[in-house]
């Protein structure tokens, strides 16, 4: 066969500067520099690009469907969140003082000193 | 480095048992991956379906692509060029997903070229058909993506992952391809006596293969049908004929807004079934074209060998630039 | 805009519209049979910017009032035509929905010279005397990027892949060089071109043309054919492939030239 060439590379794309790198599909291509010159015309022709990733598939370590066992938790991780620290809010209430939640805190960006 | 090996495997299941997961899986409207276990039968229906979609939109590349440079405008020009771009590209999308369908078989895109050729990959009625008007450019955008926009939405919530998510990109992109056609098809009918008779020419040409495109209502008109194992792998939910239907509910009341005249004179809305009433199209000239010897099969098939045989060298230069 | 300047204005915006417009068109003909899918819809893309580019320079001859650009564009005949011979020339012998034996080689030697050129010629008309066509040159340079990098990669990785490559390569390259003579060229109205400072110099952009690819065929031990100066596109010597192009790119245009389409 003469498609031996055929190795899949995975592409991956930022929209914008503040996105996360997030994948978009594969394509076969002989090396990267070919993935990268298809990469964009292939996935991302209507949409804005800030940059762009190609990886071999082969250089991926994912899971197997059997290592995919790794990923269960136990529902009892409370304390890793605001989640088991909720009772302050009523405590803040007798100091009579409004609690700093997630939502309060992650306004203070760009507000300057308030 | 080694690779983690696992003390403790996983208490070996049965094929039943695995068979058991796969469908509560399914049926939980979880999404099957490439690397997944999953039953021979499911494998073979999702590489003997997307195979076909994925090559009909290549060989669909062909009869458009010499309305490229005859579009009548630079605008058009370039309209068309990137309709069939796309064409190409969902192409790609759908060989990828099938190739990593046939990695257990040890099978490649090329592979898939050569049952191209050999006739054992059929590729969809319309792109057996000649285009023989500017017209056909915008009644093929219009209608016949149509169709597939029709078809494809119906798989937008299938089961297995990969294909849903190219559907997801291609449907996205087959709205664009609507209204290119629209565009042109509506320049037309606005325009002078001759361009619209441009159009009814065509969709007289066009009209059987549209109904032909959704396949036979069951499997008694042509022998086979692949919908009942489609629908219970939940690959897709509703049947031929359904699509049909809401085909005619979506389209005709467009067609004729725009002084069109449909070809079948018993065509008509029954309110009491709820159904359109129409003349069936031919189903053995539908099965002699899936085979292969439609009016423009041959001539397209030797235009894709030509190319692909012409380009032989391309690849296995290709080959040796491999890094 | 004087009558002299203007004229040399009309053609230099001719040759730079009806480069495009049918360099474009080659490459669209390549739609569906490229030797890679992925590739194919890549390189659909360069087609279709190129024709955008062409639709710009005939936008800017219809605001000259020198007609509708889809008028320049469809119905000028061959004599008229002021495009390099390099970009009529057929992909390869064979007519398009038949069985067309296109040339890879000649495809990626073509795009890569004709690219080269086109970014030398774009940075000149950046400092164009024409404020509109030096706006357009700006806009038309972001894209030029991703096509030079598109065809140079091609280029050198065929020429440092298998030894059927590299010949195929020499004799596209040799096909290429023997029409290139008046790529860079103006033409008979050349010297009211240059002096109307619409753009630099010919032997200069040439020579920074061979700058620029010289080190690239150094680092592939290639040697660049020789020139070729047997036509002049740029004063309306063609060959007939440009006749069977044209007949082509306005076939249901010329159906009926007032219509809308």
């Amino acid at each position: 066969m003469n498609d031996t060439f055929y190795q899949e590379f995975e592409v991956f794309s930022k929209r914008t500067p503040n996105a996360a790198f997030s994948h978009q599909f594969s394509l076969l291509a002989p090396n990267k520099e070919m993935a990268l010159i298809m990469a964009q015309e292939n996935f991302m022709r209507r949409e804005p690009v800030v940059d762009i990733w190609v990886v071999k598939r082969s250089d991926i370590r994912g899971l197997t469907p059997d290592e995919k066992q790794m990923l269960q938790r136990l529902d009892n991780k409370e304390y890793r969140t605001t989640k088991g620290y909720g009772y302050l809010k009523k405590k803040w209430r007798h100091y009579e003082q409004q609690m700093l939640d997630e939502k309060e805190i992650m306004s203070w960006s760009g507000e300057g000193e308030k | 480095m080694q690779p983690y090996t696992p003390l403790f495997e996983r208490e070996a299941l049965t094929e039943e048992q695995k068979l058991e997961r796969f469908i509560a899986r399914i049926e939980n409207g979880d999404k099957i991956e490439a690397d997944d276990w999953m039953p021979e039968e499911y494998r073979l229906t999702l590489i003997k379906l997307i195979s076909m979609h994925g090559i009909s939109e290549i060989m669909g590349a062909l009869p458009e692509k010499e309305w490229v440079p005859k579009a009548p405008s630079l605008r058009r020009k370039l309209g068309i060029m990137a309709k069939v771009q796309d064409e190409m590209g969902h192409g790609q999308l759908l060989l990828r997903v099938v190739e990593d369908l046939l990695t257990p078989y040890g099978k490649t895109r090329g592979d898939l070229m050569q049952d191209l050729f050999s006739g054992d990959l059929k590729f969809h009625n319309v792109f057996h058909m000649p285009t023989k008007s500017w017209a056909d450019a915008g009644l093929i955008g219009w209608l016949v993506d149509g169709a597939a926009i029709i078809t494809q939405t119906n798989m937008l919530g299938a089961s297995y992952g990969p294909y849903a998510r190219a559907l997801q990109r291609i449907c996205a992109e087959e709205v664009f391809h609507a209204q290119h056609g629209e565009s042109i098809i509506m320049a037309l009918a606005e325009g002078t006596p001759d361009q619209k008779a441009m159009i009814q020419e065509s969709l007289d040409r066009w009209w059987e293969s549209l109904l032909m495109f959704f396949g036979p209502a069951s499997k008694e008109t042509t022998g086979t049908s692949k919908q009942d194992i489609t629908i219970k792998y939940k690959i897709r939910t509703k049947t031929n004929e359904e699509l049909r239907q809401s085909f005619f509910t979506k389209y005709i009341p467009r067609v004729l807004s725009l002084g069109l005249t449909i070809p079948d004179p018993t065509l008509r809305f029954d309110e009491e079934q709820q159904l359109w009433i129409y003349a069936q199209p031919d189903w053995d000239e539908f099965k002699k074209i899936i085979r292969g010897e439609g009016p423009r099969s041959k001539e397209r098939l030797a235009l894709r060998r030509t190319s692909y045989e012409n380009n032989a060298w391309v690849r296995e230069a290709l080959a040796e630039t491999m890094a | 805009m004087e009558t002299p300047n203007k004229q040399a204005l009309v053609d230099l915006l001719l040759q730079l519209a009806d480069d495009d417009f049918l360099y474009s068109y080659r490459g669209s003909e390549w739609l569906g049979l490229a030797p890679h899918i992925e590739e194919d819809v890549a390189s659909s893309s360069i087609a279709q910017d190129s024709m955008g580019h062409a639709a710009m320079y005939y936008q800017l001859l219809e605001e000259l009032g020198l007609g509708s650009a889809d008028m320049l564009a469809h119905t000028r005949l061959s004599h008229e035509r002021k495009n390099t011979v390099l970009v009529e020339r057929v992909n390869g012998p064979g007519y398009y929905m038949e069985t067309p034996e296109y040339d890879w080689a000649y495809a990626v030697a073509r795009n890569y010279c004709y690219t080269l050129a086109k970014k030398i010629r774009i940075d000149a008309l950046k400092k164009s005397s024409h404020a509109p066509l030096a706006s357009v040159a700006v806009k038309i340079n972001m894209e030029l990027y991703y096509h030079l990098m598109h065809w140079q990669t091609w280029f050198t990785q065929l020429y440092s892949s298998t030894e059927t490559a590299r010949d195929k390569m020499d004799a596209a390259l040799a096909l290429v060089m023997a029409d290139f003579g008046d790529v860079f060229s103006y033409g008979k109205n050349g010297a009211a071109i240059e002096e109307a400072r619409l753009i630099e110099g010919e032997n200069i952009l040439l020579d920074r043309w061979y700058a620029a690819i010289t080190p690239v065929l150094v680092g592939l031990g290639v040697t660049l054919p020789e020139i070729g100066h047997e036509r002049n596109g740029r004063d309306g010597e063609h060959t007939p492939d440009l006749n069977d192009a044209l007949a082509t790119l306005g076939e249901v245009y010329l159906l009926d030239t007032t219509a809308v389409w």
